[in-house]
């Protein structure tokens, strides 16, 4: 369960911005959660719930979470593959053979926040 | 009410602390091994195998985590090179702040630091801890549907060491179908085949290993 510790992460970086902008208290933040970033959606939720009872500047606050799918490129073709289960990564290009690089997948990012 | 654009990496925090580790053992010439796995996969018994084995060419030093004792930590450090123990007390992964506070108490006069990571085949896929490469042990009595299961975790790894070999004919595990996955999800990590317990088939990741050391070396 380091969810727990990302979701800390989270409430530690919200902080930061609260002070940097004069707010009060922090109402929303969207987050992108890659499908190979290692963190399970409903354990950080749980967490981020667990931690704002103790924080008020969150109370209030939503997490709107963007699941972001693996998507990978061949170097040698170009050609690029969306893989919409973690279960079907095949990081071959069938075509060429070689390994794929992945390019969207690993996210695990704050991507804006509202507050006032 | 105000919208404010962050685009800011969760983990940034650890990453810095973990780049400012890869630069501390860069400058001083040090192979960095992060060792994953699951609990019981045989990860302190690889370690002391490879310590033995290279310990009359190469100075090396350990750091264990655990959530509790300082039985990991004992073991590596009665082969006589330095182990600190890490407990992190419930955490379930070693973060980049725990290794930079480790480090304090390890002289840097070293040419490979062996990370033991917390056993667990999912969280500490997530922290980068500063090291040049990951090894993630997989043994054969957990099964052979690991690694699909588990696909962060080996899509970090750049060697898989398949361990436990000496009982997979007991234990019904498919060699070849692990292989097989394992270079699905990431064609890029080399596969060793071992049985850390009898000390066979270690040459090639020690081989490896030495392969490393030469190249962070002459960097």
């Amino acid at each position: 369960m380091h969810e727990g510790a990302i979701a800390q992460s989270v409430v530690d970086i919200l902080r930061d911005i609260k002070d940097q902008n004069g707010l009060l208290s922090i109402t929303s933040a969207t987050l992108k959660v890659g499908a190979v970033s290692g963190v399970m959606i409903d354990a950080l939720e749980f967490a981020f719930e667990a931690i704002k009872k103790e924080e008020s500047f969150i109370k209030d606050a939503t997490l709107n979470i963007i699941n972001v799918n693996v998507k990978a490129r061949c170097n040698i073709c170009n050609k690029i593959y969306e893989f919409d289960n973690t279960d079907d990564l095949i990081m071959i290009c069938p075509d060429c053979q070689m390994p794929l690089t992945i390019i969207n997948g690993k996210e695990l990012e704050i991507v804006d926040v509202e507050g006032g | 009410m105000k919208r404010i654009v962050v685009e800011k990496k969760i983990l940034e925090k650890n990453d810095d602390i973990a780049n400012q580790i890869k630069n501390l053992l860069d400058k001083n010439r040090i192979f960095g091994l992060n060792v994953m796995s699951s609990p019981g996969a045989g990860k302190t018994t690889l370690i002391e195998q490879t310590v033995e084995a290279l310990k009359p060419q190469y100075k090396i030093a350990a750091i264990d985590g655990d959530l509790d004792t300082q039985r990991d930590a004992q073991r590596i450090a009665a082969l006589g090179i330095e182990a600190i123990q890490i407990n992190t007390s419930g955490t379930c992964h070693l973060d980049s702040s725990m290794v930079q506070k480790a480090l304090d108490h390890i002289s840097l006069d070293l040419d490979l630091l062996i990370i033991e990571n917390v056993g667990n085949l999912v969280c500490p896929a997530s922290f980068y801890l500063g090291t040049h490469k990951n090894a993630v042990l997989i043994s054969t009595p957990e099964g052979d549907d690991k690694v699909k299961k588990y696909p962060t975790m080996f899509n970090v790894a750049d060697v898989v060491l398949i361990n436990k070999m000496d009982i997979a004919k007991f234990v019904n595990f498919d060699v070849k179908k692990v292989e097989n996955e394992i270079k699905e999800l990431n064609p890029n990590a080399t596969i060793f085949k071992i049985s850390a317990l009898k000390n066979e088939g270690l040459r090639p990741f020690l081989d490896w290993i030495q392969t490393n050391i030469n190249l962070v070396k002459n960097q």
